[in-house]
């Protein structure tokens, strides 16, 4: 599904949780989190808000 | 001289004693695979001490490479009739630890008794697979047999509630079997299901694949939509049966089986309002919603990681059984798209086909947009929907939490598509398409001409969503009969059930329709 990056919400260096949101983006008129798949340390973020993003591609790295 | 009566029983005793003990060191391996045997399995599923078992003595007729030396009573399946929670069921189970559960004619012959059978008594039948495969030593006559269970499987479809456990390899054309019962419930770590095995897929396309990796639990759970339970070991897969078991009557033209209600019926759901957004732009879990909706918080989900988009399966209201097709919008924003029309008919057909009433939460963007879906036939994928709901002739409620748009609203079983109760909560918006795409519709030309654009479009939209939120277009033009208060939901639900228990509908005769699938 395409969509649309409203705003990141961790930065690099962050330590996250699984299941903590770390990007929200907007398709379909919703606000869908995506939540990170495992714990760890985030070490990039390859989107900015704004960007339109299809499914499939990185958003962030989680080390 | 002819033994004595007496004499032959004494011997066919010590037949069926060793045939029960088995071999014991083919069950210490079952036991490190960490699997139970299929007696052990069969003990735990029925009642205790409810277990009839037929055909025990039963082997193959082939004598050809080698099969005289090994074959074995049962020939590699232990089947018969018991009882769960006092009804009759009809199970077989493969057992690995005789000739590795391998089909053979009369292994295939038992299985394919029990289904008919249970079919003429009118009750379940349960399958537990774990078997190498077909027994090619016997030739066609295996293929044949194996034909007589499709046949079975098939016809019987429909009329007895079949389930299936696979609690092993279920492989080859065996894993078509399964496939024609109504679920499919996999064990974690332990099964797999495949036509075509990794190395005749080594040989013919070169690809290097694992068993698991092609056909294990997460496979046909998160991607292939084979799967609609998850078991985490053997004792959790047989209780599992137990549970589904309990939503379903034993053959169809029967009711579900009704529990006790402890839960009150009439019980207020305070946290509804803060467990739906009011803002229409954020998520929330559906699931949580009908756990509230029913009895004790309790929710029997089908198909959990397939099609997220759409939620299925079923919970009880004031103790009737119900089924439950809600929309996700933790993912796809709850769009509908080829995968998620897939589940909820075959959910919705399999809920008519037993006389479960099926209750569905709606909030719904839209199909999903894209070049994949269509070309992927959302349109004959999507149709399915459709057809399921009108030709659903059990009771249907559908509820509308916070938006359904255009064909997909539709697809979300409308009164005019056969709801027999519909409500909207008061924030609900009902429209042709999303405010904002329908005012960039309706009034491009006042945009396009006015001195500023964007003020123009604010201000339509703000028109627009005046005129078309809330509850009082849906109620005065009767798409829907009532609007309720969402803590309200589950009383207005069960006062709705008990109203409908008793609907009749006829259909037109004829042999039958044509599902698009």
């Amino acid at each position: 599904m395409v969509g649309k990056i409203l705003n990141i919400q961790v930065k690099a260096g962050d330590e996250v949780q699984e299941d903590d949101t770390i990007i929200v983006m907007e398709a379909m008129k919703m606000e869908i989190p995506v939540v990170a798949p495992v714990s760890g340390t985030v070490k990039e973020i390859k989107v900015a808000p704004g960007d339109m993003v299809d499914s499939e591609q990185v958003l962030a790295v989680i080390e | 001289m002819p033994k004595s009566r007496r004499e032959l029983a004494t011997k066919l005793q010590e037949q069926k004693d060793k045939t029960q003990r088995g071999d014991e060191k083919a069950v210490a391996k079952q036991h490190a695979e960490g699997k139970l045997t299929a007696r052990e399995r069969i003990e735990k599923l029925l009642d205790s001490g409810s277990f009839v078992e037929e055909f025990m003595l039963a082997e193959t007729p082939s004598t050809d490479f080698g099969m005289a030396e090994r074959r074995k009573p049962t020939d590699g399946v232990v089947a018969g009739y018991g009882k769960i929670e006092g009804r009759t069921v009809f199970v077989f189970a493969q057992d690995f630890t005789v000739i590795a559960g391998t089909v053979g004619a009369a292994h295939a012959e038992k299985i394919a008794y029990c289904i008919e059978t249970a079919r003429k008594i009118g009750a379940p039948v349960i399958g537990l697979y774990d078997s190498a495969g077909a027994r090619i030593q016997e030739g066609l006559d295996v293929t044949r047999a194996i034909g007589k269970i499709f046949y079975q499987n098939s016809i019987t479809s429909g009329a007895v509630p079949q389930i299936s456990a696979i609690m092993g390899p279920c492989i080859g054309v065996a894993a078509y079997s399964p496939a024609l019962t109504d679920f499919i419930i996999m064990v974690k770590g332990t099964s797999q299901m495949f036509i075509t095995g990794p190395s005749v897929i080594k040989e013919v396309t070169g690809e290097e694949v694992s068993m698991e990796e092609l056909g294990g639990a997460k496979v046909h759970s998160e991607i292939s939509g084979v799967a609609d339970v998850v078991a985490q070991n053997d004792e959790d897969c047989l209780q599992q049966i137990r549970k589904l078991l309990a939503f379903i009557p034993s053959r169809a033209f029967q009711e579900p089986p009704r529990t006790a209600a402890a839960d009150p019926p009439n019980r207020l759901i305070d946290d509804m309002e803060t467990l739906v957004p009011e803002d229409g732009k954020k998520p929330y879990d559906v699931r949580k919603v009908i756990r509230r909706l029913a009895d004790n918080d309790e929710f029997f989900e089908l198909k959990p990681k397939w099609a997220r988009n759409i939620v299925t399966g079923f919970a009880r209201l004031h103790g009737r059984s119900a089924g439950f097709v809600a929309n996700q919008p933790m993912f796809l924003a709850g769009s509908l798209d080829v995968d998620c029309s897939d589940k909820a008919s075959r959910f919705i057909r399999f809920c008519n086909a037993f006389n479960i009433p099926i209750i569905t939460l709606v909030d719904v963007p839209g199909y999903l947009p894209g070049t994949k879906q269509e070309r992927a036939g959302i349109i004959r994928h999507g149709a399915k929907m459709l057809y399921a709901y009108s030709e659903a002739s059990v009771p249907k409620i559908t509820v509308y939490l916070r938006k359904g748009y255009g064909g997909a609203k539709q697809a979300m079983c409308t009164r005019e598509m056969g709801a027999d109760q519909v409500f909207v909560w008061p924030g609900v918006e009902l429209a042709v398409m999303g405010a904002a795409g329908a005012v960039g519709v309706l009034y491009k030309k006042e945009i396009e001409q006015a001195p500023n654009p964007e003020d123009m479009r604010r201000q339509k939209l703000e028109e627009f969503t005046e005129r078309f939120s809330g509850p009082f277009e849906a109620v005065s033009k009767q798409y829907a009969h009532d609007a309720v208060k969402p803590e309200e939901t589950r009383m207005r639900l069960i006062q709705a059930l008990e109203m409908l228990a008793t609907k009749q509908e006829e259909r037109p005769r004829k042999k039958h329709g044509l599902m698009p699938v």
